[in-house]
């Protein structure tokens, strides 16, 4: 038993992480590509590349996915091949691993599932076997002295090569870590980060420090970095003399004091490689603190925030009614007032600690637009520019669907064929503008635009037989449902255009605004604005007096029919809240029409009963019918005019129209209060 | 001499004006979510563009019968098609006010606003700040925060 349950949080950890590795290697493998758009190599990337899938390789067969496995594999084996010739990877193989990967990102969404995955395709490891790893990128010269280049592994010279054919040199620096550089808050760690401002770090090897008399005096690391901040700032940033930064381009440095571990001459593997870098790894903290955590565990702190808020409600009224007995209650109102507060700030910590970066949430952006431009012909261009912006958790999830439309629509009906732009002396590239920013009021801005041929608005006047003035009116248009301007399904949009479900996520879903600008020949932009958090909860619906209400399931113990409970009819006729007692497994339940208690109707047509338990005590109310269970998006209600003891916020159940959540624990209270005498 | 441009709508038989700059955009108007335990002027909650938008009925608010109380037939039909929502923004606050109809967009030059006469501010409860006559037509220009119970902020 136990051990199932520890299984099942372990595969949750290797869903988690397997798709971050996914993610990274993605990213590494599109950056390579940029280089051969460039004519550059990009040996950091590959060897990113290489580490992900080794990683990923190391997991699966921890959790026994060999499908995972048997391709992590074959992929690492070509990768490897490429890092030791120096950090080239040809297109091919950039094409073949792409397809690889992706193949293992659908395999770890089947673990995630509880799917089992399928077994790797035979085609698709006989095509990564077979691709010629290195072919035609682009060679790189080496550079640097026979005595440095025997230090670096091939990767570490292609990418000392390449950046400095970049244009920057290349520098030796030796840092000693010590008592008093601590104190003053200067670490490996801090010259780590400092350097990664400055330019870009090569390598960073640790070796030992030995006196005259060959005792060891501790330890000291060389960084080699290529930079083109002056060696005055680089000294600086190491906190040490000008002598511990040498030029590494000729003259030979005079630097290597004790040789490292692999010792010279060694071609260290590329696993050793990787184990080395991850000791550095050990030594050196990293800047930034992060775990994960299970967004269930958010909302179950949440949760119990929101009783929280509740508990305090009552203190306020337990204060009031001291009040009103004539106790002083000023130091109880400020301890009362200073908890308000402190709740206040702990409800905006755990909105924080729900948000993610907008940028990680886009990043499929790419692959899709990347296959999306192949498998149209067209040449597009994706520029991504969230900054650095936050979303919350719920919000990005629901958001993605959206984005993917839209880039979507861009590619397939709005970026012109090569001939027909150039035609028209535009770029034969054509680019599609995701950005992102934080508006006033805790909402994003995102717009999608495109540089392709805008929408014909007399066409679609035309077919869809309206008038269309504005932008607005084409908006309207475009979004209803299964509207689309082609008569021909294509491959990647089909036939609907998808706008309809643009708008029901940005507007119902989000509760965001849509709009629309389009200049006929120059481009479209789709402007989004979305709320940066929204809440979740999973509801009832019901009828109550001729009109539909919410109630969130987790504030009910209990519905049942009125007609199956026992009911003693209310003693004393007359007045608002006329109360019954239901009689349910031997208790006694108070029972209050809900129609009263809203003063909306006289509940004569109540036939469900709804049981609450909020602080102890059981209180039921009478409603008419139930209408269903489902999860919504609850939306404040701030405005005075609209606040109102029991109205928790409102929602859309689908119809566009506002329905209110009720909070029935504050309507118990209020009721039950008002019975007492 | 300066003019603004104006919104005007009618409610019961008289005409009314706001600054063009208070309102977002003219809606029309089918129904609103009634909220329990809100002012009786309160028609209640719609949906706007993705918005909440709380809507009050000047009808109620001005003390004039309830729109749907009229005689029903096709000219009270007529009515209901005719009915919108003017929204406004105040500050930070989003609102909504149903009117009869609203229409005319107008520019008021600022001289023409005069003090209305004590009768009307006795029968509009103090909703209109100010009267202007233009093309032997008057316009009453109503006082938005007095409308939309700004005191409700502090209550």
């Amino acid at each position: 038993m136990t051990e199932r349950v520890d299984l099942q949080e372990f595969i949750g950890g290797f869903v988690v992480e397997a798709a971050e590795l996914v993610t990274a290697a993605n990213a590494a493998l599109l950056e390579i590509e940029a280089g051969h758009a460039e004519g550059t190599s990009r040996p950091k990337a590959v060897r990113d590349v290489f580490r992900a899938l080794h990683t990923i390789k190391g997991l699966a067969g921890m959790v026994g996915v060999e499908a995972i496995v048997d391709i992590a594999h074959g992929l690492e084996t070509l990768i490897r091949t490429a890092d030791r010739a120096g950090g080239q990877l040809s297109r091919a193989a950039v094409e073949v691993a792409l397809q690889g990967v992706r193949a293992i990102g659908e395999r770890v969404r089947a673990v995630s599932e509880q799917r089992t995955p399928a077994a790797a395709p035979p085609r698709l490891l006989e095509a990564i076997a077979s691709t010629d790893a290195t072919g035609d990128a682009p060679a790189v010269a080496p550079q640097v002295s026979a005595e440095l280049d025997a230090r670096l592994s091939p990767s570490e010279r292609a990418q000392l090569a390449n950046a400095v054919a970049a244009g920057a040199p290349a520098w030796m620096l030796s840092f000693a870590p010590s008592e008093s550089n601590a104190a003053r808050g200067v670490t490996i760690g801090s010259v780590r980060s400092r350097l990664a401002t400055l330019g870009e770090i090569v390598k960073v090897a640790p070796r030992t420090v030995t006196g005259p008399s060959g005792a060891q005096l501790g330890i000291a690391f060389d960084i080699l970095v290529v930079s083109s901040a002056p060696r005055e700032t680089l000294a600086d940033a190491i906190a040490a003399s000008l002598e511990s930064v040498a030029p590494v381009l000729a003259p030979p440095p005079p630097v290597a004091q004790a040789p490292l571990p692999a010792g010279p001459g060694a071609e260290p593997s590329t696993r050793e490689l990787a184990e080395r870098d991850d000791a550095t790894a050990d030594v050196v903290p990293i800047g930034r603190a992060v775990i994960r955590v299970e967004l269930s565990r958010l909302d179950e702190l949440q949760e119990q925030l929101s009783l929280l808020t509740v508990s305090r409600f009552r203190l306020e009224r337990e204060i009031a009614a001291m009040a009103d007995a004539g106790h002083d209650v000023r130091r109880l109102r400020q301890v009362a007032d200073l908890q308000g507060r402190q709740l206040r700030d702990l409800r905006r910590a755990i909105l924080r600690a729900r948000m993610v970066r907008v940028a990680e949430v886009l990043e499929p952006l790419s692959l899709l637009v990347r296959s999306l431009a192949r498998s149209s012909e067209r040449a597009v261009r994706l520029e991504l520019d969230a900054r650095d912006t936050e979303l919350d958790k719920a919000v990005a999830d629901r958001l993605l669907p959206a984005m993917v439309h839209l880039v979507r629509n861009a590619v397939d009906h709005a970026i012109e064929p090569a001939a027909e732009r150039r035609a028209r002396g535009k770029p034969e590239a054509g680019t599609i503008r995701v950005a992102c920013t934080e508006i006033a009021g805790n909402q994003l801005e995102l717009v999608v635009s495109d540089d392709g041929r805008g929408i014909d608005r007399a066409a679609i006047a035309r077919r869809s037989e309206r008038t269309i003035d504005h932008d607005a009116d084409l908006l309207d248009v475009l979004c209803g449902p299964g509207f689309s301007t082609r008569d021909v399904a294509t491959r990647t949009s089909g036939r609907g255009l998808g706008m309809d479900i643009v708008r029901r996520i940005a507007v119902s879903d989000l509760g965001g605004e849509l709009r629309l600008a389009t200049t006929p020949g120059a481009g479209t932009s789709f402007t989004m604005r979305i709320p940066l958090t929204i809440s979740i909860v999973e509801v009832f619906a019901f009828a109550c007096g001729r009109q539909a209400f919410v109630v969130p399931v987790s504030a009910i113990e209990e519905i049942f029919e009125i007609a199956d409970a026992g009911i003693t009819p209310p003693s004393a006729p007359g007045g608002r809240s006329q109360v019954s007692l239901l009689e349910r497994r031997g208790r006694a339940i108070p029972m209050f029409s809900l129609g009263r208690e809203l003063a909306i109707d006289d509940g004569a047509a109540a036939r469900k009963a709804m049981v609450i338990r909020r602080g102890g005590e059981a209180v039921a109310f009478s409603v008419d019918r139930m209408l269903g269970r489902q999860e919504v998006v609850v939306r404040a209600i701030d405005d005075p005019l609209v606040q109102a003891p029991g109205i928790a916020g409102a929602t859309d159940l689908g119809d566009g129209r506002p329905t209110l959540v009720l909070d029935l624990g504050e309507l118990g209270l209020a009721a039950r209060e008002r019975q007492l005498p | 001499m300066t003019a603004t441009l104006h919104v005007t709508f009618r409610v019961g038989n008289a005409t009314y004006a706001v600054a063009a700059s208070d309102v977002l955009h003219l809606e029309s108007y089918d129904t609103a979510t009634h909220v329990p335990g809100a002012p009786s002027y309160v028609a209640g909650l719609v949906q706007v563009r993705g918005r909440l938008v709380p809507v009050i009925d000047l009808r109620i608010r001005f003390g004039l019968p309830p729109a749907d109380a009229s005689a029903p037939g096709p000219p009270a039909s007529q009515a209901a098609i005719d009915r919108r929502v003017v929204v406004l923004q105040l500050g930070t606050r989003v609102a909504g006010l149903v009117v009869d109809s609203a229409r005319e967009v107008l520019k008021i030059e600022d001289t023409a606003f005069e003090r209305p006469p004590e009768i009307v501010v006795h029968q509009t409860a103090g909703f209109v700040k100010a009267v202007a006559t233009v093309a032997k037509r008057m316009y009453l220009l109503v006082d938005l925060p007095r409308i939309l119970g700004e005191e409700l902020d502090h209550g």
